[in-house]
């Protein structure tokens, strides 16, 4: 309910409950849970509750090969797993000198993009559909399927693809694979003016996320948030055009921010994000024939791998912001230590209890949607 | 240090005349964009107050700590990131394991409140000052602090839920054939009794 269409009510003092938005709750991102208090409709306090997903990723890692994690890894982030894979292969090819081929690094930044499709076209279903608007999520899913079919056919996998291995990826695009990248980005280009009548312009959701969540710079910077939910509040940030990894200081693409810092703004800064990852795979798909070479660079058997002693600090821009590997390697053959830096881990328990706090009851679930909390990197 | 690891020019002598400033501290560019430092523990609010005040370093990128139980430390890593000078630094320190004790840096890195939480949770360190220490992720766990290295998850889990026979036929008819699993995991590993404990 929007405050011109509400009336207050003077309640008792009593009028105070707690109520628990999950683990298991419409409202919430994956498993994961915020406790909040009530005055009325008001949120006077909120908790963020995890661990609801924690398999204890870090510990797991340490005990088996460098090579076996790269199975574990993109489980970190389910709608959004790419950009675990290349960052956990980066932070090894970092530890052992390894030079990925160029058409190893070109075919990882057309994954990398495709999948940050997938998830902001989940993020928008299903940040519509805390409002109320089912359709937007829907059609989101439906077209994100679109890009796990090209995934399946690449990789064997619609979500967790284990298809970037150190050194390179798993195998080559088949025969007629780009034409059907392109069919696909085509298609979702031609998707976009629908998504605007839907869920864009329609005020029902421009009117409920305007001034919602409202978070500024100085408060962005402090709480150490990044990725959209940064840039959506002026700073243009992004670790593919400052930090740049792989081949991203090849391609034209433009960093687009936002000034309001509300949750219409993050919407509308995943928006413009996606035509920009479009925009990067076009570029993508007209210069991969030209890139012939090797897929891999050749590693030493894997089963009988030691990297060399030291450590390093890989980072890459996910869907959701920042997100870091630090690996720690004793000189052995399995990680002495990896710990894996979710961007969600800042705008999903700290920013989201304040920007709650203050809101009505009705736009908690719209207000986590709209960080793109994602619970499984904050859990591990 | 190799002129090809080093950024600009002008963002090495900025970072390199400004950490002459803090004693103790042992520099190196690893990496183009990533420079660590080493230094005593208990210089480290110095460095991060100078880092953040005089060269843009707003952004905790994350705190990473690492068990070496045979040196009896803890190591605990500063990764913090300036978006004017766009270089990590990766401050380094060293603190005993025992009794684990350090500073939380909350007052300067809010996103610090997250990640000492996490390592208390997950490594038993204390931070003093450090606003919230309650748990977080393991909120039904009463072991002892999961990540330290010994801590052997394999053999918690043989300890409270033993071992289960499971031979089907399928892997009865592997088997015939020299293939499935010979060993159990314990015996697999040289260094381990057979109830899975040292």
């Amino acid at each position: 309910m929007r405050p011109e269409n509400y009336q207050a009510v003077s309640h008792p003092p009593s009028h105070e409950y707690e109520v628990f938005f999950g683990p298991n709750h419409p409202g919430i991102e994956g498993n994961y849970a915020l406790k909040v208090r009530l005055h009325g409709d008001e949120v006077t306090a909120a908790r963020a509750d995890g661990g609801y997903l924690h398999r204890g990723f870090e510990k797991l890692m340490e005990g088996r090969l460098w090579i076996q994690n790269i199975a574990l890894v993109p489980r970190i982030c389910v709608p959004d797993p790419v950009p675990m894979e290349v960052c956990y292969s980066l932070a090894i090819e970092a530890l052992g000198g390894l030079e990925v081929p160029e058409r190893a690094q070109w075919i990882r930044v057309m994954q990398l993009e495709l999948s940050r499709i997938a998830a902001h076209l989940f993020t928008f279903g299903g940040n519509a559909a805390t409002t109320g608007m089912y359709t937007p999520m829907f059609w989101g899913i439906a077209d994100r399927d679109l890009i796990l079919d090209l995934f399946e056919e690449l990789s064997g996998g619609r979500v967790y693809h284990i298809y970037n291995i150190p050194g390179g990826v798993r195998r080559d695009l088949p025969e007629g694979y780009l034409k059907r990248v392109s069919d696909t980005l085509d298609y979702i280009e031609s998707r976009l003016p629908d998504y605007d009548n839907l869920m864009f312009t329609n005020q029902v959701f421009v009117r409920r996320a305007t001034g919602v969540g409202i978070m500024t710079q100085e408060q962005a910077l402090d709480w150490g948030v990044t990725g959209p939910n940064l840039r959506a509040t002026g700073l243009p940030f992004d670790v593919r055009r400052d930090d740049p990894y792989l081949i991203y200081d090849q391609l034209e693409f433009d960093v687009p921010v936002e000034e309001a810092g509300d949750a219409w703004a993050r919407t509308l800064v995943r928006r413009a994000e996606l035509k920009q990852s479009l925009r990067i795979l076009r570029q993508v798909v007209a210069r991969l024939p030209e890139i012939d070479g090797p897929i891999r660079a050749p590693i030493p058997n894997p089963l009988a791998w030691n990297l060399p002693l030291g450590d390093v600090y890989t980072r890459v821009e996910s869907s959701k912001g920042e997100l870091a590997y630090y690996v720690v390697s004793n000189g052995g053959d399995k990680p002495w230590r990896v710990h894996v830096r979710g961007p969600s881990a800042m705008h999903a328990v700290q920013v989201l209890e304040h920007l709650v706090t203050g809101a009505r009851i009705e736009d908690v679930a719209q207000i986590m949607f709209s960080l793109d909390a994602c619970p499984p990197e904050v859990d591990r | 240090m190799t002129p090809t690891d080093a950024p600009g020019h002008d963002v090495t002598t900025t970072l390199d005349f400004l950490l002459q400033e803090v004693d103790g501290l042992r520099t190196r560019w690893v990496a183009p964009r990533r420079l660590r430092v080493d230094l005593p523990a208990e210089t480290l609010p110095a460095l991060l107050e100078l880092l953040k005040g005089r060269a843009g370093y707003v952004h905790l990128s994350a705190i990473s700590c690492v068990d070496w139980p045979d040196d009896g430390q803890f190591e605990l890593v500063y990764h913090t990131w300036s978006y004017e000078l766009n270089v990590l630094v990766m401050a380094h320190i060293r603190i005993p394991r025992d009794p684990g004790v350090y500073l939380s840096i909350y007052d300067l890195y809010r996103p610090a409140a997250f990640f000492e939480r996490d390592i208390h949770e997950m490594f038993g360190l204390w931070f003093e000052g450090s606003p919230d220490m309650g748990k977080f992720i393991l909120t039904e766990w009463e072991g002892p602090p999961p990540m330290r290295k010994e801590f052997d998850g394999e053999a918690w889990v043989m300890e409270q839920f033993g071992w289960q026979e499971y031979r089907p036929e399928w892997l009865t008819e592997i088997e015939a054939k020299g293939g499935g699993i010979s060993k159990r995991p314990e015996q697999l590993r040289g260094d381990k009794g057979e109830d899975g404990t040292a």
